[in-house]
């Protein structure tokens, strides 16, 4: 177990850095002339020189990468580099901030923005999918398959403009304020706000995942339900709920939790779509505005962020699943 | 001897003929029988009947996808019309015709994603083959580089890609739309690798596998001649799961002004401008159009999918 956990570990770490090393490139090629553009507005030759000198730009490229990725450009006096304590993905020059704390400052809002849509759709689509299990076949049955089939073809762009336009536009029409269409109210700071203003980018993010997950439950449960130990529960004479919840869920939901891990990473690593619509000022947003800006110290932290938040989400999934089920270790 | 040999010999391939025949026939039977692959074929056929239809239809109106109508089609205030009979699904803020422009839209669409996903499963499933039958090493790094390519934020890089597509003077070196295709095969080939390399690991320690081995056949004609028909229709069934999923990608990035750049018809580009004027408020057709064009081809593709799934894919009972 020990073992195989440092395994991991390792995987994980060099797809890091080969991501890092292939964003570096990507970006250092696609930006043209980057100190003009990593500068702040108006501002002058002195100041774009003093940039492409901090960021070693005249220097051959894998001086570049090399010291991108050890030392980074120093900031008053304290260099900005991974391999410091504490380690740092660079400067961005536009917003007079290091790209570690711009990224930190963000994640509140994706963090509260993901969670929460993973809870409403999880508990959706396994009651969804349960009952549709339960009544298999019935018309409550496809019924819950029409209505997945439905959300699951809408993209979240055309979901979230049309919840705007009803749950807040019409609404508000009628002179009923429930639902904010947009901003961001800190947990901490107000609870009750916090949810009224994440209500609506939950609903449309979950609404675009419970077409799929209410399948994916669904088919994993019959699947399961035909098991020798489902027929040795019914004979035993357990009671018909405690086989669906009990028995056969337990077993049903780990094809759930897999998908489930993937979809939270990809929302963690920048819902860019919903943060656009609803005005949420997270990961995804700062990534596509630094990557519209060509501000590449921030573009290739984001990515960098991405990609950790979806080796960590993997690498715990696949903690869980041992857990769960020790036999499956190969 | 030999006379009697050649005999059994051919009867066994005609018999194989027959074999393969009425498989054939049980298929598309079932397929015919299954209903959301009925239902799934007639809503595609629709839209691939506007799709080609979309010339005639703008000869028929007059209006190009691109050309504006500032004088018919927006009001003195200069606000899109509704749906009349010169407009039959109203003008948008530039007043072109909303009709014709969804129509070409499909084109688009489907001149993207239909390339992209093939690409995607050509790479995808010729990387699965190889790693799955190989093994060892070779499928350690491919399973890595798939870590990897997984790893990349989709938009993000997609925006990276596409700036890296300007020359020095700033003008594009390839068409916009090509680069689209490359960033969703790039994005989409993981999938069929994974689903490949599973389907391989499978079939390597089977007898028919064991049985060519025996006989000395070469790895390349193991792969290409045993391993590859055989897995063949499940990786065609993927390509429809795939396509409805590649579609999205390219109206997201198209709605981010990511992908196929306006004055193009991409339904994605149409949906955004309906949503930044928010002129939709006023012609909801400027949204519905592009957003109904776009539901019918996904959820087509969907139920199709699933029917294909239900009858062809041996791991799947039920969908």
């Amino acid at each position: 177990m020990v073992r195989s956990i440092v395994g991991l570990l390792l995987r994980a770490a060099s797809t890091l850095l080969i991501v890092l090393v292939i964003a570096f490139f990507i970006t250092r090629i696609a930006y043209r002339n980057p100190a003009a553009m990593l500068a702040p507005r108006n501002a002058s030759q002195q100041a774009i020189d003093a940039i492409a000198h901090a960021l070693r730009l005249n220097e051959p490229w894998y001086l570049q990468l090399w010291y991108y990725l050890y030392r980074g450009p120093d900031i008053q006096g304290a260099p900005m580099g991974l391999a410091h304590w504490p380690p740092g993905l660079g400067y961005s020059f536009r917003k007079q901030t290091a790209v570690t704390d711009l990224i930190l400052s963000k994640v509140p809002v994706t963090l509260s923005l993901a969670l929460g849509a993973v809870v409403i759709w999880m508990t959706l689509s396994i009651i969804l999918g349960v009952v549709a299990t339960r009544r298999q076949g019935s018309w409550i049955d496809s019924s819950i398959s029409g209505v997945a089939y439905v959300s699951l073809s809408v993209p979240t762009f055309l979901s979230g403009i049309l919840i705007s336009y009803f749950l807040f536009f019409q609404l508000s029409n009628y002179g009923i304020f429930w639902f904010p269409s947009s901003g961001y109210v800190p947990l901490t700071e107000n609870p009750l706000e916090w949810a009224r203003h994440l209500a609506l980018p939950w609903l449309t993010l979950a609404l675009a995942e419970i077409g799929i997950f209410q399948r994916v439950v669904r088919a994993s449960m019959l699947e399961v339900l035909g098991e020798d130990y489902i027929r040795t529960a019914r004979a035993k004479g357990l009671p018909e709920w405690r086989i669906y919840y009990d028995h056969a869920l337990k077993a049903a939901l780990n094809p759930v939790i897999t998908l489930g891990g993937l979809e939270l990473a990809v929302i963690m690593g920048g819902a860019i779509v919903t943060e656009t619509i609803f005005g949420l000022d997270g990961v995804g947003r700062l990534a596509i505005n630094s990557a519209l800006e060509g501000d590449f110290p921030v573009i290739i932290g984001t990515t960098i962020f991405a990609a950790a938040c979806f080796v960590l989400c993997t690498f715990v999934i696949d903690i869980i699943t041992r857990w769960r089920d020790p036999s499956s270790i190969s | 001897m030999a006379e009697v040999h050649a005999l059994a010999g051919t009867e066994v391939f005609e018999g194989r003929r027959d074999v393969v025949r009425s498989y054939g026939s049980l298929v598309i039977g079932a397929l015919l029988r299954e209903k959301s692959f009925r239902a799934g074929v007639i809503i595609i056929a629709f839209v691939a009947v506007g799709a080609m239809l979309a010339p005639a239809v703008a000869w028929l109106l007059g209006h190009g996808p691109t050309e504006q109508f500032r004088d018919t089609a927006l009001t003195e205030m200069g606000l899109p019309t509704g749906p009349t009979l010169e407009f039959p699904l109203g003008a948008d803020g530039n007043g072109r015709d909303v009709l014709v422009r969804t129509l070409y839209g499909a084109r688009v669409s489907l001149a993207i994603a239909i390339p992209a996903t093939t690409l995607a499963m050509i790479i995808g499933t010729a990387i699965g083959l190889v790693s799955g039958f190989l093994g060892g090493r070779i499928d350690r790094i491919v399973s890595q580089g798939i870590d990897i390519a997984l790893s990349f934020p989709f938009i993000v890089t997609a925006l990276s890609l596409l700036t890296l597509n300007r020359g020095a003077d700033g003008k594009v070196l390839v068409a916009p739309s090509l680069v689209v295709v490359l960033i969703i095969t790039l994005f989409s080939w993981t999938y069929f690798a994974r689903l490949t390399r599973g389907l391989v690991l499978v079939l390597r320690r089977s007898p028919l596998v064991e049985a060519a081995q025996t006989i000395g056949a070469s790895k390349a004609h193991i792969i290409l001649r045993e391993i590859l028909p055989n897995i063949a229709p499940v990786i065609l069934v993927y390509w429809a799961v795939q396509l409805p999923t590649n579609i999205v990608a390219e109206a997201t990035l198209s709605f981010l002004g990511v992908g196929v750049q306006a004055p193009e018809p991409s339904w994605g580009t149409m949906i955004a401008e309906a949503q930044r004027s928010s002129l939709y408020q006023v012609q909801p057709w400027f949204l519905l159009g592009p957003g109904i064009a776009l539901f019918l081809t996904v959820a087509g593709f969907n139920t199709l999918s699933a029917g294909l799934r239900n009858v062809l894919d041996p791991r799947r009972h039920s969908g």
